[in-house]
């Protein structure tokens, strides 16, 4: 694999009971790349995020991220090598604002949480959040509480905590599940201007979005890894083309 | 306010106000009153120490208790079969309930919901049976009767038999962990609290070992309701191992709901509240528990964040 892989997968499983839900999936991934990953439902897409993350273990492989093998580590200990993710079902801190959301990701890389200190003192810790609230446009919308959010702003702001933490490496999960074609339009041209020069790995539906935003796209099937490929090799890809786009 | 963290004069202000409004009771209130008040401020304690575990990191923990009655009973033993003085009693009643509290939480915060809920009802029901057979120990449910010794302050010497004095070292040793929880709640540490009972996943999504940071909120819990028990033995000069039945913790799960989970200042208002109304209830009628009931499913219908929330709720 090139030595700019940042994150590697080989042949790396994961069964639940009887279903091979992973099966033997490898693929690299490289730094400054946006790789997606495409396939059917219950391809394994989301379980292959979910192991790189920690929240389930493979039962058979490796995974390397910056050459490290982070296999069986818990998910704190893998935000804190550098990688963040997003959830298919929004994930927030529903009952707190939109700027409490924020600065708990901002100051989540500091390694002592002094029980005595105001949390004002950190001042790179409030800047961080507020360059975030800029970026994500929710600057106007600091302190609302993020359950009074239109669902649209709670995905760019679930991207805005996983992204706080400053990854090296970004996943991203149906960013775009669940939202109206304008919504989704809207996101896609906010997510080019977040994620800039961001290594990131995307799980998406929608086609229109895979295409636009994806360098290159991996497709599932089965829990195998099916093709690999630019997405115009992908879209002339038979085999592609007859178990996922139904052609 | 971004961070919910009010600024400005208000607060010292009300603090101070209630503070010397309290510090004048002893001279216009006779001394019953003067115990009462003592009692309520040993439960608000108790209470604020529950909402840390509970209103601010989630868990609901029925095994305060314990930690409680093992207050009580690390002031009780070393005075009455050691010949400890009252300020080492009440400094093994924050450590030695923390040390348990560790141990209870190794196990307890790995699991979650109602699981977590049993396996705390469980440890407290393993310690008030302990309590109640280890008879030459604690005295079992009759429990230990002591004469508390005078606390050395280095400037003074404290006469822990009175009343008044009592009274007033409850009423500084609750100020100062009020004010210590206010500023924990508000701190980094405290936004980490917060993130776990907002969503757990996520908390450790960005990085929070979620386990490490409940354990270290059950142990400051545990310390305090330990000191709590321990300055409830104190004012009474008596433990018993019926402090240490998980159902005392009831009384701060009360407290706290009705008052106001996660806000601190409900908890306290709820153990004021609750108490004063059992004490003039019990005049008029015996079933004072019915009435106390009939508090707390009004409080979960029609402000199910419990008084202060519900206030906090309007002004917003």
């Amino acid at each position: 694999m090139p030595g700019d892989a940042i994150l590697v997968l080989e042949k790396v499983c994961r069964s639940f009971g009887g279903l091979m839900a992973v099966n033997y999936a490898s693929l690299s991934v490289r730094k400054g790349e946006l790789r997606a990953l495409i396939g059917p439902n219950g391809a394994g897409k989301t379980t292959l995020l979910n192991l790189i993350t920690g929240i389930h273990t493979a039962t058979a492989g490796r995974i390397l991220f910056k050459g490290e093998d982070i296999t069986r580590l818990s998910p704190d200990r893998i935000s804190h090598r550098g990688i963040s993710r997003t959830l298919q079902i929004t994930s927030l801190f529903s009952g707190l604002t939109v700027y409490e959301n924020i600065w708990a990701a901002a100051q989540s890389r500091k390694r002592f949480f002094n029980p005595l200190a105001r949390p004002e003192a950190w001042k790179d810790v409030r800047e961080k959040t507020e360059k975030m609230l800029e970026l994500t446009g929710l600057a106007d919308k600091a302190g609302t509480v993020c359950s009074e959010l239109s669902y649209g702003d709670q995905r760019i702001l679930e991207m805005g905590i996983a992204l706080s933490t400053g990854p090296e490496l970004l996943l991203l999960d149906e960013p775009t599940a669940g939202l109206s074609t304008q919504e989704s339009m809207a996101l896609v041209k906010r997510m080019r201007a977040m994620l800039r020069g961001q290594t990131i790995v995307l799980v998406e539906h929608d086609m229109g979005v895979v295409m636009e935003l994806s360098d290159r796209l991996t497709v599932l099937h089965y829990g195998e890894v099916l093709a690999e490929g630019t997405p115009a090799e992908i879209m002339a890809n038979d085999e592609v083309r007859k178990v996922y786009l139904g052609k | 306010m971004l961070l919910d963290n009010r600024k400005g004069a208000a607060f010292p202000l009300a603090f101070g106000l209630l503070a010397a409004v309290l510090a004048a009771v002893p001279f216009f209130a006779d001394l019953f009153y003067q115990t009462f008040l003592t009692e309520i401020l040993v439960w608000a304690l108790f209470a604020i120490s529950f909402d840390l575990i509970f209103g601010y990191v989630g868990l609901l923990s029925f095994g305060q208790a314990l930690f409680f009655g093992l207050g009580g009973y690390a002031v009780a033993i070393p005075i009455l079969k050691l010949g400890l003085g009252t300020g080492s009693g009440l400094l093994l009643s924050v450590a030695v309930p923390a040390a348990f509290a560790a141990f209870v939480g190794f196990f307890s915060v790995r699991l979650t919901g109602i699981h977590f809920v049993i396996i705390t009802i469980i440890f407290a029901l393993i310690g008030s049976t302990v309590g109640e057979t280890w008879f030459s120990l604690t005295g079992g449910a009759d429990g230990l009767v002591f004469m508390a010794p005078p606390l050395d302050l280095g400037v003074a010497k404290l006469d822990m038999m009175d009343i008044r004095t009592t009274y007033y070292l409850v009423l500084a040793i609750v100020a100062l962990s009020y004010l210590f929880l206010r500023r924990m709640v508000r701190s980094p540490l405290g936004k980490v609290f917060i993130a776990i009972r907002e969503n757990e996943e996520r908390a450790r999504l960005i990085g929070y070992d979620v386990r490490r940071y409940k354990l270290l909120a059950f142990v400051i819990a545990g310390g305090l309701s330990g000191l709590a028990g321990g300055l409830y033995t104190l004012s009474l000069k008596y433990a018993s191992a019926t402090f240490l039945h998980w159902s005392v913790s009831g009384h701060a799960v009360v407290y706290t709901i009705v008052g106001g989970a996660g806000t601190l200042v409900g908890p306290m208002l709820g153990a004021g509240l609750i108490m004063s109304l059992e004490h003039y209830l019990v005049k008029l009628l015996q079933a004072t528990d019915l009435v106390v009931g009939a508090v707390l499913v009004s409080t979960l219908l029609l402000a199910p964040m419990g008084i202060v929330g519900f206030l906090r709720g309007k002004r917003k």
